[in-house]
């Protein structure tokens, strides 16, 4: 395959060569994977480089040329532009300037090198209060102290030497690789926020000094990319997340992860961000067996993950458990991936303050930059006790103030959100979505997007809802009944409730239509097949009238369903799902299991499959083993 | 005394002693500038203020996210800890410089308290657990045991007795009576997030507790037993309470809808006092020690003001905008 070289901009910026799996089937061979992944890798570098001048371009971009040699009168001219005016972004500040000085430290004039140690010496960036912002601190910090190892505690904005700033870096870093290998990431599978991790831990694989902490470092990319690999739709990442953005949910290819899932694997539209070119700056190259798994792995197959909510400090609940001194729920998660779909949940609950989304749909398309391929249901759930959980504040403001920055928080019609009286039970491509909505809550209803990419929808007399999401038919069975009203039905988005939450509305909010229903005790039962296992739509539909189901809600929601592959599935609100009478086992639920990778509860190691090909990541071995066995 | 303040109770004496000899403790202000962040997590600003003689107030010290207190050594004030999202900050040169005592796992701290009596025994309370240190917060150490749930916001030294030390929790108070290394359930205590907790510097036996939807307690008999007052704030999220150090009669809470409600009878009766306010959310008050009567109360963004009849009339004081978390009184060193 021949790569070209383009120009565009950084910042999420899109052009025309594309690495989809839309078209001919990719040489997965080692060689040509390689070949393929520095070709971007040069192209994104390149376009970083030739962007940048004394009034246009990032950190990252002047990192890229002083990297690289080139272009360096622009970079120095608009890094002494940068550092004109002190920093505000914290972590955002931190990681960046720790990547320009590793990168390119020997590259700087003067000047720069003097007014970069005198914002390290009177700057004080804030970790932040986030998973990701901690990891994005520390990596940074780790890297900009082993830049200036000699520096004493004058010269650092926390009073603490460069080694004490390295120790304590090491220390968290550690402490976060351990608990995210044995219990799962807290900020697990985000779209937007798989960027974060990616960047700092390209930052530390690529410049970290010890070798030892480097590996562990690109272990855990290893683990992240695969993480994203195994549940994505063509580059799209699927399946339930932590953190989503409106803009996200509706626009799922728009986003962080199909920048990266483009770097790492060519899949989707070429897209560039910072934290792609950090990571195609730092060297890392992902092992073959993640782009194979990625494009290649044999579809169907069923995903399970655990992961773990946000450290809860306090309203923690019967549920929590402890990992050292703090306090989490384990998080379920549940995809079935197909070559035309992916149907993934989480088993509902305030698992993720603030963006959560508890299950989704999404079918493949050739072009998914702006497709509004999907299809998902939330309880809209706003509250101080939510906030508190979760965050330091108070509760009297603790909304306000979470509304300030993601304005979406507490609106009615918002599209992401944990729900405490929500519960999510997915067995195959089947879906029960049980709901106990007290009456005091601040929004009591359910909504189901139906988005503009979901056409023919009929409501057949049965009750059933059917639609079809490209390749996919869906059937919806509400157990309550709704009123259909327009996304953003508040007006709130689109009357501009905040720069990065509803910026460009009318591109991507408009032309959705939610299916809004009040009942307190409700749910739907969501039944998805490929479009290719049915002569046509209507055999789909008849099929799916003629399935076994019943349905109650008083006095609580309650669905036995026979699904299209004759599994039974009841669930109950408040009780444990079976399948064919068969309780699901939570306890034992894994941290990774599927056919191409297997991870056990607690045991820092992942074992990644594909064929007779094994790659093994040992956390606590700090190693990795390959093998291919003989056939 | 500057009950709310969690000042150690010998240095309120001598805050107050250095009032009256005229050299006026330096009033202090932790906020998060929060009203004009739009499209933001952050504030504009936030950190320490500190108000100067003619009432204007300049920032003090490092520019760090939540910051929720300061503490100064009895003795000893240019010592300095500030209590900050990002740990504990410490200063021992009055300021000058400042060196963060804390590693990664101390996080979210949100009030300090020196022991009066022991000065090199400092207590903390974090989000995520209280922690101690014995060497005048140079190294800090978890101090969670006895505790059945960790969240903690205010901490407060007793006076009276070295190694005596009160915790709000998620969980109701704890007492500690061996410097934070075991803590007991006070059983009276209200089962509920303690959110403010102060020792009058009038009479040591006194102490309030500000609740979460639980209203206002006291304690008599130095915080052995607790009694709910004021029926009428029953509910409410009290965020502020202090003890006038001249007068034991006279205490005052604060919160969200209630304003400010003030009691000159030692807690028997309450009446509100938040008329002339511009709004009845406030989450900071304290008796000044350098003015015996006047009341500073912080609002949410709308303002400090300051009352010396008792909450009957207010004056602006400043910090339009500002979120309060503390007001601290400390010697100039």
């Amino acid at each position: 395959m021949v790569i070209l070289l383009l120009t565009a901009s950084v910042c999420l910026s899109t052009g025309s060569l594309s690495g989809s799996t839309a078209g001919a089937p990719a040489d997965l061979t080692d060689a040509a994977i390689n070949q393929r992944y520095q070709a971007r890798r040069a192209d994104l570098i390149g376009s970083a480089i030739g962007s940048l001048d004394p009034a246009k371009g990032s950190y990252l971009d002047v990192a890229a040329a002083l990297q690289r040699g080139e272009n360096i009168p622009a970079a120095l001219a608009r890094l002494t532009r940068l550092n004109e005016a002190p920093p505000t972004g914290n972590m955002f500040w931190v990681y960046p300037v720790a990547a320009l000085m590793a990168a390119g430290g020997d590259r700087l004039d003067e000047a720069n090198r003097a007014r970069l140690a005198e914002l390290w010496r009177t700057y004080w960036p804030s970790r932040g209060d986030t998973e990701n912002h901690w990891v994005l601190y520390y990596a940074g910090l780790y890297i900009a102290a082993q830049c200036r190892p000699d520096t004493g505690p004058e010269a650092w904005f926390n009073g603490r030497s460069a080694a004490e700033n390295m120790a304590e870096a090491r220390g968290y870093l550690e402490h976060w690789m351990n608990v995210t290998t044995a219990h799962g990431q807290g900020e697990y599978d985000s779209p937007n926020y798989i960027g974060e991790y990616v960047a700092p831990l390209s930052l530390l694989a690529g410049w970290a000094a010890d070798p030892a902490f480097r590996l562990r470092a690109r272990m855990l990319l290893d683990y992240v990319l695969y993480d994203y690999a195994i549940e994505q739709m063509n580059g799209q990442y699927a399946g339930a997340h932590s953190r989503v953005y409106p803009r996200q949910v509706l626009q799922p290819g728009r986003v962080t992860s199909s920048t990266i899932g483009w770097l790492a694997f060519g899949l989707g539209d070429r897209q560039a961000g910072g934290q792609s070119l950090l990571m195609a700056l730092s060297g890392y190259t992902p092992p073959p067996i993640l782009e194979r798994i990625a494009r290649a792995a044999p579809r169907p197959y069923v995903e399970r993950e655990l992961k773990r909510t946000r450290w809860r400090m306090r309203n923690a609940g019967p549920d929590a458990i402890t990992v050292g001194d703090r306090q989490t729920v384990p998080v379920y998660k549940y995809s079935y991936v197909d070559q035309d779909f992916v149907l993934g949940s989480s088993q509902g609950g305030l698992l993720q303050p603030i963006q959560q989304q508890t299950w989704n749909l999404r079918w493949r398309v050739d072009r998914p930059l702006d497709a509004a391929n999907t299809f998902f249901a939330v309880q809209p759930y706003s509250s101080p006790f939510e906030g508190t959980m979760y965050f330091g504040g108070d509760w009297d403001t603790v909304t306000d103030l979470i509304a300030r920055s993601k304005a979406d928080y507490d609106s009615p019609d918002k599209l992401a959100s944990g729900s405490p009286h929500e519960q999510v039970f997915q067995h195959g491509p089947a879906l029960i979505g049980l709901y106990d909505i007290p009456p005091d809550t601040r929004f009591p209803h359910i909504i189901t997007l139906f988005s503009r990419d979901v056409r023919e929808v009929v409501e057949d007399a049965s009750g059933w809802i059917f639609a079809q999401g490209g390749p996919v038919y869906i059937a919806y069975r509400p157990l309550a009944p709704g009123e259909w009203k327009p996304n953003d039905w508040t007006g709130h988005l689109a009357g501009g409730a905040g720069g990065f939450i509803s910026a460009g509305f009318k591109e991507w909010g408009t032309g959705h239509r939610c299916y809004v229903s009040g009942a307190r005790h409700n749910g739907y039962v969501v039944q998805v097949a490929p479009a290719r296992d049915f002569a046509s739509y209507a055999a789909f539909q008849a099929a799916v009238r003629a399935l076994p189901l019943q349905v109650s809600t008083d006095p609580q929601a309650e669905v036995v369903f026979t699904t299209l592959d004759g599994s039974v599935l009841r669930a109950r609100y408040g009780a444990v799902p079976s399948v064919n009478g068969v309780p699901v086992d939570y306890a034992t639920w894994p941290l990774f299991d599927s056919p191409y990778g297997q991870a056990a509860r607690g045991r820092r190691e992942l074992e990644l499959r594909f064929n007779t090909e094994r790659y093994r990541l040992d956390f606590d071995a700090n190693a990795i083993t390959q093998s291919v066995a003989q056939p | 005394m500057i009950a709310r303040l969690r000042l150690p109770a010998l240095w309120i004496a001598t805050v107050l002693s250095a009032a009256a000899a005229g050299a006026p403790a330096q009033f202090y202000a932790a906020v998060a500038m929060t009203k004009a962040q739009k499209n933001s997590s952050t504030p504009t600003d936030s950190g320490l203020y500190r108000r100067e003689a003619d009432g204007r107030w300049t920032h003090f010290g490092p520019r760090i996210l939540g910051i929720g207190s300061v503490a100064a050594q009895p003795g000893n004030p240019a010592v300095l800890l500030i209590a900050s999202a990002d740990g504990v900050v410490r200063s021992t040169d009055a300021g000058r410089t400042w060196r963060k005592a804390t590693g990664w796992e101390v996080v979210d701290v949100r009030s300090i308290a020196f022991d009066p009596l022991n000065p090199a025994q400092v207590y903390a309370a974090t989000q995520w657990g209280p922690i101690r240190s014995d060497d005048a917060g140079a190294t800090w150490a978890p101090a969670h045991a006895g505790l059945a749930k960790l969240y903690s916001q205010t901490v407060v030294a007793d006076r009276t007795q070295s190694g005596r030390v009160l915790i709000g929790t998620e969980d109701g108070i704890y007492l500690s009576t061996d410097a934070a290394r075991t803590w007991t359930h006070v059983a009276s205590s209200p089962a509920a997030t303690i959110l403010r907790l102060a020792q009058s510097g009038a009479d040591a036996s006194l102490w309030l507790a500000g609740t979460q939807h639980h209203g206002v307690w006291l304690s008599r008999d130095g915080g052995k037993t607790w009694a709910q007052v004021d029926p009428a704030s029953a509910s409410a999220n009290l965020y502020a309470a202090a003890l006038d150090p001249h007068d034991a009669k006279v205490m005052a809470v604060g919160g969200w809808n209630t304003g400010v409600r003030l009691s000159t009878d030692g807690g028997a009766t309450w009446t509100d006092r938040s008329a002339g306010l511009p709004v009845k959310h406030v989450f900071v008050l304290a008796f000044d020690p350098n003015t015996p009567g006047r009341l500073w109360a912080s609002t949410f963004e709308e303002g400090t003001f300051f009352s010396d009849d008792r909450g009957q009339t207010w004056q602006d004081g400043g910090l339009y905008g500002a979120y309060g978390f503390d007001y601290i009184f400390i010697p100039a060193p």
